[in-house]
């Protein structure tokens, strides 16, 4: 019997880990590196009013794993709670809605760690070095707009993302503070993005290896098979050759000359795969490697010429590549090559002479990186890691740089500024898709609450009056804030010295007055499907901002829920 | 949901069925293959046999070439249609094991039109000129079976004497094939 | 950090249920209870009518995975009482890292049930009925008592059918016929929420050219020259599996066969000297596995339900209006970007462009004076028809060999080969569209 021989199954290898199994729809998107720093993460949500987008932001959040999570919250879960808020339950009413709502949240992730603390914000932010243990804050509106400012200051200081949202009726609108240089490497391009493949300018290595592929290939020397598969960026070498050789020297420019190009590839052979490839990514494919604006204002930016001994990698990393791209007017070579129709060997082959290449480039860049770190004293504990500078050159043409700006915090009795964007903002308001106008309608609606509220007093909280909350101040209150509203449009003409005239004027007028009129009904109640698609629209860029990957909305993003669309404002 | 129904009545009226049926309806697979079949042109060469004439997604071609190198043999190809047809292609498979450069010995076919190619406009017609092309035109730079296809490639003599004993119930290079002889 | 201090419990106003009034549902109340900016008031009338609505319609939901669970948790926070949910798979633990209404321990558990005893239990409000099954094994009776359905599904067949069968159940004479059919779909920070009025506005079938084929390789290529890692787990997966183990069922859940095709996949890249393949990847390549996360289906849930509450309520313009947007396209990875746009109807949709007409027949009559009759009909004039049910193929004119199979049925009485009411498809080689005609005997 022991001498049987059953079938043994082969032994099983690289199978993922249970937490890579939960999380596997996730990590195909951010990586390992995207999952360490949402687990390293603190988040803070300073809950108010109904509070139900704050609460489905953190749902978003605690299922894939942020590290942990804090409620400041001093409401009591009354029965309207119970209608709109999925973390609430029967038996929560009358208890503190942060503790419940950390409760029920934590069920969904025996990983994450959840807190509630349930005194009143103002004392809380009155206290030291309050914001210190977070790494991202959420505020929700209705706030009082004195506060919202403190809040503001402590976020600039720390340097902490900081999201300020709305969520009233069928409307909803978030503003992100970042830090005021926030650079994102890894953006995640579209996979339909074109990489540099540097046809325009081939080095050596890759001239040879497309004269070799393509000898023979006019003399008809080459069989069908061989034909069929020279890979189509040796074949666009070729025939760049030989236009070079018919017109003085000079490249395939403009969109006449490459249509006229793409006729001579297409001379080459009617219809194999490889020629069809080639002709199809003449247009794409043969222009100069210029920067595009995003790139060149990374290597323009005081931080990337100002370097000093504590310049974080990312300028010291930038300033290096800048370098590299005065010395050979081309960024670092990324060293990726498209799928195309090739024989096996010759695309290993193809793919290793551009991962030569860019790592000769690469090595270059670290020397730039080295010398940048000797002239600027940078100590050894600071030195710059070399697969940073490895990635930074892989990504180098999808760099992204944002510029957090501050939230535009309404104060009583003050004029609404828009200060360096009323030109901008005021062009959004003839634009017929623009949520400009909404965006107007939730400052008059902060207007409102900052003039209207009682003074902080009495029992250590401040009652703020959301308009239409009462049972009859529906007309009134749509009035009055239509009225505020209008106030702010004509400033933000004035102070963009523009003229709006009509009947554009009063259509713009006439649109404002719609949202402020659908926000009053409302009565600053939140509607669970919106708060729930703004919780989601939250969750993704706070997911953006800690794993520093994809490109985050600048800054402000405004939700539709009658016309079922979304808007973003620089503001 | 009142405001449905009054738009609804406010668009034209048709004079469309009335009444609820119960019974199953014609799938939109089976619309688009019923129309397909309509308009399917099959030469003499070619002819289709469905085990189950109520099943019309499923179905056999029988192709006989009366011109080049596989002249004179019966070829069964065996067609499965989804519901998801025509956002998903036929399957299409050789019944019998046979020598070819673009149809290995499993009786997958590498035609374009079957995977990487295909689109919800394409239909059946294409897919059986297609089948009809692989056989006057074998291809030797996309080939499944590798050995065939170098055959082809370096001697095509050799090649034509492969073809005519495989399809006689020969082997070739130590692989045995079917006998698709008529 | 935590509280140390509880308020003084509040004494709940019932046990539990709320039976005394609609203090729970307030916000939703305050809104439906005044005229908004986009409402008609010939059609919403604030107050009773749009609450009762809600409360009344009964809705189903299709599937309850990573859209299903946020539908559900949506709508009944929304004031829906009545929900059905259809589901046919069970748990796994992929999906506890969006699926909130799941935990460890329910793994293994069939989706629809534990999804709706969740709800219900914190909704206590909602009555929600699952069925775990195959839409495909309920009837026109079944789908008729809903009056909108949502769909959160991730295939596409299944859009199509739950799609024909809504636009065919579609009776001029029966406002209540009309189901709207809110569907929405998700791929990573990408999804799209489209709101169908079947017969009314564009349908699925319509709109079937918005799904992208899957991109596939050429079998040659796999086959003979593979460049990338995905070629050679596609080889293991398609050829080599074929050829070494025809036998069994490949299992895309089972860790063995999945590690046997990435040990396959592995040798064989390293035969070509290509780098990249792995145990993630492989399983990724042969369960086409889509990323998937909360936040995004978190949008595209709510902005589903959004319509449906919309739609029901009236109380503010709707995704669906024909003539207006019915389409929203989302995509997140590069900051946030809607394009919400009116997808056209087509006329020679197979599913809405031709609805089934009546046709009296005398069930005496046979199958072949039918076809006669249909060469003369004005509208068709088809002199060589194919004719079939959704069971039977009744005459085929072409190919031969149906034709051949089929002739017999010519002489047949209409009663031995269609039931009073029995649609058949009727199509001709000479004409783009196919009839349909819905049998009514005299």
């Amino acid at each position: 019997m022991a001498t049987d021989v059953q079938y043994v199954p082969p032994p099983l290898q690289d199978i993922p880990t249970a937490k890579e199994k939960k999380y596997d729809r996730q990590l195909r998107l951010w990586g390992a590196s995207g999952q360490i720093a949402l687990e390293e993460t603190h988040i803070l949500l300073i809950n108010n009013g109904p509070g139900v987008t704050g609460v489905e932001t953190l749902k978003n959040l605690v299922l894939p794993g942020v590290g942990q999570f804090t409620i400041l919250d001093s409401t009591v879960v009354s029965e309207a709670d119970l209608g709109v808020n999925f973390f609430l339950e029967d038996a929560s009413l009358g208890k503190f809605r942060a503790a419940e709502t950390v409760r029920l949240l934590m069920e969904l992730n025996p990983g994450v760690q959840g807190y509630a603390v349930t005194e009143p914000l103002e004392t809380f932010i009155a206290q030291d070095n309050v914001f210190a243990p977070y790494n991202l804050i959420l505020v929700t509106a209705p706030i009082d707009p004195t506060v919202l400012a403190q809040i503001q200051t402590h976020a600039q200081t720390l340097q902490i993302p900081t999201f300020y949202i709305h969520c009233v009726g069928y409307y909803s609108a978030f503003s992100v503070l970042l830090p005021p240089a926030f650079p994102i490497v890894d953006t995640h391009p579209d996979q339909t993005a074109t990489t540099d493949l540097r046809l325009l300018k081939p080095w050596p290595a890759l001239v040879q290896f497309a004269k070799e592929k393509t000898a023979g290939l006019e003399e008809g020397k080459l069989n069908a098979q061989e034909k069929a598969h020279v890979p189509w960026v040796c074949l666009l070498l070729h025939y760049l050759e030989q236009w070079k050789e018919e017109h003085d020297g000079k490249l395939p420019e403009s969109y006449p000359e490459k249509t006229e190009f793409r006729k001579l590839v297409r001379s080459g052979d009617p219809h194999e795969e490889n020629f069809d490839e080639a002709c199809a990514a003449v247009l794409k494919s043969l222009n100069p490697p210029t920067p595009d604006s995003s790139v060149r204002e990374i290597f323009n930016a005081p931080e990337t010429q100002n370097l000093d001994a504590t310049s974080p990698p990312f300028w010291v990393i930038a300033n290096a590549i800048h370098q590299f791209y005065t010395t050979h007017k081309q960024l670092p070579l990324p060293g990726a090559v498209p799928d195309m129709k090739a024989q096996s060997a010759d695309y290993i082959k193809l793919q290793n002479i551009y991962k030569t290449k860019a790592r000769e480039d690469c090595a270059e860049v670290l020397e730039n990186v080295r010398k940048l770190e000797k002239n600027t004293s940078r100590s050894p504990k600071l030195a710059i890691d070399n697969k940073e500078v490895e990635n930074f050159c892989k990504g180098a043409a999808h760099i992204h740089l944002v510029r957090g700006r501050p939230f535009q915090v309404v104060q009583a009795g003050q004029p609404v500024r828009f200060g360096d964007r009323a030109k901008a903002m005021a062009m959004e308001l003839t634009m017929p898709e623009s949520l400009i106008g909404l965006h107007i309608a939730f400052l008059a609606w902060d207007e409102y609450i900052a003039t209207h509220s009682s003074p902080a007093s009495e029992a250590g909280g401040q009652a703020l009056k959301v308009p239409g909350s009462g049972v009859d101040d529906f007309e009134s209150d749509t009035e009055k804030v239509t009225g505020i509203a209008h106030t702010i449009l004509d400033g933000l003409i004035k102070e963009a010295g523009t003229f709006v005239e009509d009947p554009e004027y009063s259509d713009v007028k006439a649109k404002v007055g719609e949202f402020c009129l659908e926000i009053v009904r409302a009565g600053g109640g939140e509607l669970h499907n919106i708060a729930s698609l703004t919780g989601g629209l939250v969750a993704q860029e706070v997911i953006k901002a800690i794993t520093r990957q994809y490109v985050p909305v600048d800054n402000t993003c405004l939700f539709d829920g009658v016309a079922s669309r979304t808007g973003v404002l620089r503001i | 949901m009142l405001k449905i129904w009054s738009m609804k009545q406010q668009q034209q009226k048709s004079d469309a069925a009335s009444g609820q049926t119960k019974k199953k309806k014609v799938t939109a697979a089976q619309l688009r293959v019923q129309k397909d079949l309509s308009e399917l042109a099959l030469p003499g060469t070619m002819k289709t046999v469905f085990p189950n004439p109520d099943d019309i997604l499923n179905f056999t071609l029988t192709l006989t070439p009366d011109e080049g190198l596989y002249k004179g043999g019966v070829f069964n190809f065996t067609f499965a249609i989804t519901q998801n047809f025509p956002h998903e292609p036929p399957k299409v498979k050789c019944k019998e094991k046979i020598y070819h450069p673009n149809i290995d010995l499993e009786g997958n076919v590498c035609l374009n039109i079957l995977r990487e190619d295909w689109k919800p406009v394409l239909n059946l017609n294409a897919v059986i000129v297609g089948l009809q092309f692989l056989f006057l035109e074998p291809n030797a730079s996309d080939p499944l079976n590798k050995d065939a296809a170098n055959d082809l490639m370096t001697d095509r003599d050799r090649f034509k004497r492969n073809v005519r004993s495989a399809m006689a119930g020969g082997a070739v290079k130590g692989e045995t094939f079917d006998r698709v002889m008529k | 950090m935590a509280a140390t201090m509880q308020p003084e419990a509040v004494a709940p106003t019932t046990n539990g249920h709320n039976s005394s009034g609609r203090a729970r549902w307030k916000y939703m109340d305050t809104l439906l209870s005044r005229p908004g900016a986009y409402t008609d008031p010939d059609d919403f009338v604030p107050g009773a009518v749009p609450i009762g609505n809600v409360e009344q319609s009964h809705v189903l939901v299709i599937g309850a995975g990573g859209l299903g669970c946020e539908i559900l948790k949506n709508l009944a926070l929304s004031g829906f009482k009545k929900i059905d949910v259809i589901d046919m798979d069970t748990i796994d633990v992929s999906n506890l890292n969006r699926q909130f209404l799941f935990r460890e321990k329910d793994v293994g558990k069939p989706k629809a049930s534990v999804a709706a005893e969740f709800v219900m239990q914190r909704v206590p409000s909602c009555k929600i009925t699952p069925y775990v099954g195959k839409i495909q094994d309920k009837d026109e009776d079944y789908y008729m008592q809903f009056n909108v359905v949502v769909c959160g599904l991730d295939s596409i067949e299944a859009r199509r059918w739950i799609n024909a069968t809504l636009v065919g159940m579609v009776d001029e004479n029966n406002p209540d016929s009309l189901k709207p059919l809110i569907d929405g779909g998700t791929e990573g920070f990408k999804g799209q929420s489209r709101v169908i009025l079947p017969t009314m506005t564009s349908c699925i079938e319509c709109q079937l050219d918005m799904h992208a084929p899957r991109a596939a390789v050429p079998l040659c290529t796999l086959a003979t020259i593979p460049r990338q890692p995905q070629h050679c787990i596609e080889w293991a997966h398609i050829i080599k599996w074929e050829e070494e183990r025809k036998d069994l069922v490949l299992d895309t859940d089972d860790p063995e066969h999945i590690t046997w095709l990435y040990e396959k996949a592995l040798s064989r890249a390293q035969e070509y000297n290509i780098s990249g393949v792995t145990y993630s990847m492989t399983q990724g390549v042969v369960k086409n596995i889509i990323p998937a996360i909360a936040s995004t289906n978190a949008i595209v849930a709510a902005s589903s339900c959004n319509e449906a509450f919309k739609i029901v309520t009236s109380s503010a313009t709707f995704l669906g209006n024909p003539g207006l947007n019915n389409y929203m396209l989302y995509t997140g990875d590069s900051g946030v970007y809607t394009y919400t746009f009116e997808h056209q109807k087509k006329d020679d949709c197979p599913v809405c462009g031709n609805l089934p007409k009546d046709m009296l027949l005398n069930p005496e009559s046979t199958l072949g004076e039918l076809v006669e009759s249909l060469a003369e009909r004005p509208e068709s004039q088809l002199k060589k028809p194919n004719l079939r049910t959704e069971e039977k193929t009744l005459y085929y004119s072409a190919p031969a060999s149906l034709e051949e199979s089929t002739r017999p049925n010519l002489k047949r009485k209409l009663r031995e080969l269609l039931a009073d009411g029995e649609d058949f498809a009727v199509s001709d080689g000479a004409f783009d569209i196919t009839f349909r005609y819905t049998v009514r005997y005299t």
